[in-house]
């Protein structure tokens, strides 16, 4: 059953995400409670959540200054970090220390960096082929040989960000906004639930920027998969994302629907003299 | 900036009322820990001095050099054609050293450098295995050779193994220090997508750096075959032996023949070495 699934992604998504449409609820993907992040030799916690719900299929951006917290929450979520404190449950189960579950639970979240990371020197292939390796066989994989139904998704995620006539092309060779596709071909051919994206888009010009995101927004809404974006500008976080997380200070400021986002809640949340001024 | 997103904010309100004086911060002045460049010259002079003195060097030696160096060279033509089969054997017998050589130590410098890597391995790992390549290179190969003589006899497989301990110890720091200039945003990214360690390794790491260390081991080669000439001085194998033997009884002709023969090696596989080293990018 699972091979099947796995065989067929793209149409299990699409059937979840017909589903989601129809019944209007869905459950939760991501449940925070009382979440506390603390870095080692740090006195202020980077990140303190009371608590913090997403469901499944949601768009939603996380906007806020640099160093609020945005980054924090994204590895919280992916599992690169673990929580001081507080519990994080994604999809009904919690997220624990567990390395089998924690590589599981990587395994079906595509994380988008702001770097693109990839290996300049590998080809697209190569580069979207990396993001099937938390199922393709442990061994056989370090010699290159990938199973038949890897191929084939990695294969689709390049068709769907329309690089196929780059398939063998080296990286380095790319430009920006082609990088950020194969970076995102790559997540897509995980076949994730939940897509986290840390400022995907804060290395390209205005029109890549709409490019990027028309891309991304539509390619989890053919899912039903769950998107978190972090991103800079609030206004691009409004056009095209329905729902709206500010982190600042290590809190949430601000979560809602974008048209809630006043400018007075805009004005705080970038607002730097506020926070030097004592309270 | 990832790593501590609390860094980038000014710690608000706290009192500091002792500013520091900010050109004490200014390096280049005369502050603590610098030498004084006299003191340095000084130094230098008094160690070269005492070392010339005690070495007894007698500028006289210089005289008749010349006529000894023109008597050597006309020793040298025209060098003496008969040995030509001894030498291509031997020299051929010193290029397999040194290629075996290089395979067998590009093979244990990965594993080597993997482990001497400090992104890749905690500190108690990398640490040690950076001291044992440390001493591996600094044990002159021609000891090496001696002990290898010592223990498993005459021949070329002390040679082998000499050279693959020498280089091994060379080319594992360069391989550690390879895999440390790697991004590493692609291992992350890996890690995020579910990968285990050795596929981290395999597509994050050596996908990364694998030209590097191609350059390197070709490199190496070059360095293996012109140090693999001191091997038969040790009776470690290859064209060492020929050199010293025709050298020290006067048979300067056959010692021309030989001298061209590496000479010509040696550039050849430099030229080559380098040709390849280009193409990797």
């Amino acid at each position: 059953m699972a091979y099947l699934a796995d065989r067929d992604g793209g149409s299990r998504m699409e059937a979840r995400a017909q589903d989601n449409a129809k019944t209007g609820s869905s459950e939760a993907v991501i449940r925070l409670e009382n979440v506390s992040m603390r870095y080692p030799g740090q006195d202020r916690p980077a990140l303190d959540i009371e608590t913090l719900t997403v469901k499944e299929g949601e768009c939603v951006a996380l906007i806020g200054p640099s160093g609020g917290g945005k980054t924090t929450l994204l590895r919280l979520l992916n599992g690169t970090l673990s929580p001081s404190a507080g519990r994080i449950e994604i999809l009904g189960k919690r997220l624990s220390g567990d390395a089998p579950m924690r590589r599981e639970h990587r395994r079906r979240t595509g994380m988008i960096f702001q770097g693109f990371a990839l290996v300049e020197r590998a080809t697209v292939l190569q580069n979207v082929l990396a993001g099937r390796l938390g199922y393709a066989h442990p061994w056989l994989s370090l010699f290159g040989k990938f199973k038949e139904e890897d191929r084939k998704l990695a294969m689709e995620a390049i068709a769907e960000v329309d690089l196929l006539d780059k398939v063998h092309e080296r990286v380095d060779g790319l430009s920006g906004g082609q990088r950020q596709r194969v970076a995102i071909a790559r997540v897509l051919a995980q076949a994730p639930d939940l897509i986290l994206a840390d400022e995907p888009v804060s290395q390209l010009d205005p029109a890549l920027t709409l490019e990027i995101i028309d891309l991304l927004t539509k390619a989890c809404r053919r899912r039903g998969a769950t998107l978190i974006m972090a991103v800079h500008q609030p206004d691009l976080a409004c056009a095209h994302m329905a729902r709206i997380i500010a982190v600042k200070n290590a809190a949430i400021l601000f979560d809602g629907p974008a048209k809630a986002l006043s400018e007075e809640v805009r004005s705080r949340i970038y607002d730097r003299d506020a926070e030097r001024r004592p309270a | 900036m990832t790593a501590t997103p609390n860094a980038a904010q000014p710690s608000p309100n706290k009192p500091d009322s002792k500013q520091p004086d900010p050109t004490a911060l200014v390096p280049g002045g005369q502050g603590r820990g610098r030498l004084s460049p006299a003191l340095v010259t000084l130094g230098i002079l008094t160690l070269f001095a005492w070392s010339w003195w005690s070495l007894d060097v007698e500028v006289a030696k210089f005289e008749g050099a010349g006529k000894r160096l023109a008597q050597f060279f006309s020793g040298l033509v025209p060098p003496d054609l008969t040995v030509m089969e001894t030498v291509a054997r031997s020299t051929l017998e010193t290029l397999q050293i040194a290629y075996i050589g290089t395979v067998l130590s590009a093979i244990l410098s990965l594993g080597a450098g993997l482990i001497a890597a400090s992104n890749l391995t905690p500190a108690w790992v990398h640490q040690p295995m950076k001291w044992v390549l440390g001493m591996m290179r600094g044990i002159p190969l021609i000891l090496v050779a001696l002990v290898a003589v010592v223990a498993i006899g005459f021949g070329a497989l002390a040679g082998v193994l000499a050279i693959t301990f020498h280089a091994t110890g060379m080319l594992g720091k360069f391989y550690a220090e390879a895999f440390e200039n790697a991004d590493p945003a692609p291992l992350e990214a890996l890690e995020s997508v579910g990968a285990s360690w050795a596929q981290r390794i395999r597509f994050g790491a050596l996908a990364q750096v694998a030209p590097d260390l191609v350059r390197d081991t070709l490199f190496r080669f070059e360095l293996n075959f012109r140090e693999s000439l001191v091997l038969g001085l040790v009776g470690a194998g290859g064209i060492g032996f020929y050199i010293q033997l025709y050298a020290r009884s006067f048979q300067y002709e056959k010692v021309a023949t030989l001298t061209v023969v590496v000479l010509l090696m040696v550039v050849a596989i430099e030229q080559i070495s380098t040709w390849c080293r280009r193409r990797l990018r």
